[in-house]
């Protein structure tokens, strides 16, 4: 029944629950005596607090307090948890004190007796600004001589400085037959998940604990995070992520509502929520994503590359957040993707500007890492005259070479070291979905029928499944039923259903008869979080090692209970049987119940109860690859770029579902085609970001999605027991770069050449051709 | 701020309700804080997004964007009031779960209601009138292929 039922598309465990509106959100908790939170932000990118007057909004009805940086001056700063050792810790506070950095910034809380006079209060605070300049623009920020300081103690407003060294670029460079050189840009967007972020702090607990509600993909991290800025133990805290509404990144920081809002509820005495707005979401969630790379290659006659350089600079606002310096270390410690290049430097910059903090989204830094290589890939095959697909052909690490140490770290995650996969194969099976031949003479055709029609193809290999560990809890009870306790923190991404399915298979049990609990520090004693692709393959490893002893533990108890030798017993269908005796065998709820602590200790055991714990500690980091192709096609006359048709192989390993990881792939690409073609958080010259909800932040909608063909490798990994790889993030970050690809090809007989990604906006694009027209006619 | 009620009269999935409310109660805050219908979701609250979706007297409307007064004596249905009460899945919800057209779920009452609409004023809607009803809703996790593939197969196209 339950054997083969890892691999197949079994539907998910969670969608009853989803469906039916029994869901729970945090939003949706409602405590006895809740009181209600709004946030009052900064409307200045960088000024001086003059003068905060609360009086007239304490005296609005229904106002119960009101807190300002000055009332939790001690509180310590919220950490950034991947700081180098030499880094400028330019930590976010609390609540603003003195000064603000950006538009969003909090600077005071208003607690009130309902949203409405919350939020009618909040507008009553006076705050009292004097302006500073700004600091906007990256290679500006990054300079000797930048418009401001936002911490003037550090003397720069570069946080950080990553480096990677390989082999010995400069020798390569002195030796090229030809040097390519491209500033790439990448503008600034966010995850914007579909539920907003939110808290609900109740301090009512039996002994003042406190629980912390929260929208958050790392419950554990939270717990610990705030009894660390609050100065208080972890047993003092229960954290609770309940149902969440996406997350891609955004959540997987901890944000001064989580603070503030505890502070404010053991202040009052009662439980506060704050659901953050979706205009203010915008501002007060982490973006993503800008960057500038300026990129080197060195390549031989041939059209090998044999160096590439590159100093990159992260605008990373205004405080380093919690994984502040990840994307600068991801997008310098994977820009060669799959491609062997021998010699290789990077510098990249953490800059600190005037604007909300940026932090990891979806892919981290391995889209803009994508984008880079493969735009510049194009260019060197096009200006040598070289086949796109041949030129990657030449390039890429064989699957005879791997292992292969690459050379580069990961901050948090550790050495990259590619572990297993077929690039090439990889490349080969897309091009075959895709059509490329096909697809490349049906593009000839229609540009001699006057279309602007691009191809692009993206290949890739991204870091997943990071560490450095992960908690499974197995326990049968006297029902025979399983309930699993994992350490991921699943919102959306249907890790249940995978974490049942490999439980039931281990156990040979239906997998319905699998609970899968998750997300509450008071059920789930330790755990890490669902993060960088993590969740299945490694929680997944964990729950499966632990109901693999509990098998093992089973067994033992059933050689009692049938009086037989354990090496003659056998695992059929969930139940323990004497081999070759038809008949004599006993039940996991027979087994279960013989454990229990009103019975004696069972013989040959050392502890009661079927229950077994266990660590999946990661000996290193898994990377997935994939090959995307896209292929576009510009409106001349509108400037809309649209996706006609797509086709993508993904290789993540041992895929647990494949309805589940298709799902991740389709909606990973829906991200990336947003981010390239629609989505832009950009600011006026006064730091004032010109979004306000999604009414100008645009998400696709189904009308902008193409058609997708997947297909699947599945080279397992050595570094898991059972081969999995992760399988969230790939697709976003294959979408960025073959989407630009298939821009960038398509702009090329008219003269453009795209160094970036745009975003290419219907007004952006229309500004490229007629660009284009100029130049012709120059 | 206005401390002005009104007393109105709502059927909410098919139970009367007399309720006194905030002038400027939304329906929304309505459903979820007074009621406890949590199932419809603020994704947005200016609109667009479209999580906010219930039928009032029959037709799609952003719960978000409507006062409590203005259901005075209308029908409201949400989500809670799809599924038999049973535990069955509505063949809507069984076609979601099929086709995996759902992954966080926060967007999918919203798209469930519209699709109930949807579905009986025309049994078999057609693609452009597919295509009509997810203009009008935005989800971040799936990319939508298999949301439209679920709805290709309500309309008996699947």
């Amino acid at each position: 029944m339950a054997v083969g039922l890892v691999g197949t598309p079994v539907r998910r465990l969670e969608d009853h629950r989803l469906l039916t509106g029994k869901a729970c959100y945090v939003a949706d908790i409602v405590l006895p005596h809740m009181l209600h939170m709004a946030v009052v932000r900064s409307t200045r990118a960088h000024a001086e607090i003059m003068d905060i007057r609360t009086a007239a909004a304490l005296a609005a009805p229904g106002v119960r307090l009101i807190l300002t940086g000055e009332d939790v001056r001690d509180l310590g700063p919220l950490p950034c948890i991947d700081l180098f050792p030499d880094s400028k810790p330019a930590l976010h506070r609390v609540l603003a004190l003195d000064k603000v950095r950006y538009v969003g910034e909090p600077v005071a809380v208003v607690i009130a007796d309902d949203v409405y006079a919350a939020e009618d209060a909040a507008e009553l605070v006076e705050i009292y600004y004097r302006d500073l300049p700004v600091v906007l623009d990256l290679e500006e920020a990054a300079s000797d001589a930048p418009p401001a300081l936002l911490y003037p103690e550090f003397g720069t407003n570069v946080a950080n400085i990553c480096r990677q060294e390989v082999g010995d670029p400069d020798a390569a460079f002195a030796g090229a037959a030809h040097v390519f050189e491209e500033t790439f840009r990448i503008h600034r967007y966010a995850a914007a998940p579909m539920e907003t972020r939110g808290v609900v702090a109740d301090p009512t607990a039996q002994g003042g604990r406190i629980t912390l509600h929260t929208s958050t993909q790392f419950p554990h991290l939270v717990r610990a995070f705030l009894g660390g800025v609050l100065g208080i133990p972890e047993s003092e805290i229960r954290v609770v992520a309940p149902d969440v509404g996406g997350g891609f990144g955004a959540k997987c920081e901890f944000y001064p509502e989580e603070v503030v809002s505890v502070v404010a509820a053991r202040r009052l005495g009662r439980p506060v929520r704050w659901i953050e707005g979706r205009q203010e979401h915008f501002v007060a969630t982490t973006h993503a994503r800008e960057q500038v790379h300026a990129m080197r290659a060195a390549v031989d006659a041939d059209g090998v590359v044999t160096a590439v350089t590159l100093k990159s600079l992260t605008s990373n606002g205004a405080a380093m957040f919690t994984l502040a310096t990840t994307p600068a270390s991801i997008s310098s410690a994977m820009l060669r993707g799959p491609y062997r290049i021998p010699n290789y430097r990077a510098e990249s910059l953490s800059v600190l500007t005037s604007k909300t903090p940026l932090a990891v989204y979806r892919g981290a830094g391995h889209p803009q890492a994508v984008l880079c290589m493969e735009l510049m890939m194009d260019r060197i095959a096009r200006d040598l005259g070289i086949d796109r697909i041949d030129l990657r052909r030449r390039n890429m690490l064989t699957k005879q070479e791997l292992p292969s140490d690459r050379g580069t770290a990961i901050v948090l995650a550790g050495k990259v070291v590619y572990d297993s996969g077929d690039y090439p194969g990889c490349l080969d099976r897309v091009l075959e979905l895709a059509g490329w031949d096909d697809r490349l003479r049906r593009q000839a055709e229609a540009r001699a029928q006057g279309r602007i029609v691009g191809l692009g193809v993206a290949c890739f290999v991204e870091e997943t499944a990071i560490g450095p560990y992960e908690t499974g809890h197995v326990r049968v009870d006297g029902s025979g039923k399983v309930t699993v306790l994992t350490g991921a923190s699943p919102h959306g991404q249907g890790t249940a259903t995978a974490i049942a399915q490999l439980v039931a298979e281990e156990l040979q049990i239906p997998f319905t008869d699998v609970t899968v609990r998750h997300g509450d520090t008071d059920v789930v004693a330790d755990g890490v979080g669902t993060f960088a692709s993590r969740g299945g393959a490694i929680a997944g490893a964990a729950a499966r090692l632990a109901a693999h002893k509990v098998r093992e533990k089973a067994v033992l108890i059933a050689s009692e209970l049938l009086e037989a030798a354990a090496v003659d017993i056998e695992w059929v269908d969930g139940r323990a049987a004497i081999v070759g005796v038809p008949g004599r065998s006993v039940t996991l709820a027979e087994i279960a119940r013989r454990a229990t602590a009103w019975n004696s200790l069972p013989t040959g055991l050392s502890s009661f109860n079927l229950d077994e714990v266990a660590h999946h500690q990661v000996p290193g980091i898994s990377f997935a690859n994939a090959a995307h192709v896209a292929e576009v096609e510009i409106d001349r006359d509108t400037g809309t770029v649209r996706v006609l048709d797509y086709a993508v192989v993904h290789d993540s390993g041992r895929i647990i579902n494949p309805m589940i990881v298709e799902g991740q792939v389709h909606g990973g690409i829906a991200q990336g085609l947003g981010g390239l073609l629609m989505e832009e958080i950009a600011y006026d010259a006064a730091g004032r970001p010109l979004v306000s909800g999604f009414q100008d932040y645009f998400l696709p909608t189904s009308a902008e999605m193409p058609e997708i063909r997947t297909g699947f490798m599945e080279s397992p990994t050595p570094l898991n027991p059972y081969g999995m790889k992760g399988a969230g993030e790939g697709g976003t970050t294959g979408a960025v770069g073959a989407i630009a690809g298939a821009v960038a090809d398509a702009l090329v007989p008219l003269g453009v050449r795209v160094a970036g990604d745009g975003p290419f906006t219907p007004p952006a694009v229309m500004a490229l051709l007629a660009a284009a027209r100029k130049g012709a006619g120059a | 701020m206005s401390r002005d009620t009104r007393e109105i009269t709502v059927t909410v999935n098919g139970a009367p309700k007399r309720l006194t409310v905030p002038v400027r109660l939304l329906l929304s805050d309505l459903l979820r804080d007074v009621l406890g219908l949590t199932g419809t979701h603020v994704g947005c609250g200016q609109g667009p997004c479209g999580s906010c979706t219930v039928l009032a007297d029959g037709g799609t409307v952003r719960s978000c964007l409507m006062l409590a007064v203005q259901a005075d004596g209308m029908e409201i249905e949400t989500i809670e009031g799809v599924a038999a009460g049973d535990g069955a899945l509505h063949r809507i919800q069984e076609a979601f779960r099929e086709h995996h057209a759902l992954q966080c779920g926060f967007c999918t009452p919203g798209i469930v209601m519209a699709t109930v609409g949807l579905l009986r004023r025309s049994p078999h809607p057609s693609a452009d009138e597919r295509a009509e009803l997810m203009e009008g809703h935005l989800c971040r996790c799936t990319g939508y292929r298999n949301i439209d593939a679920a709805l290709a197969a309500l309309a008996g196209e699947g």
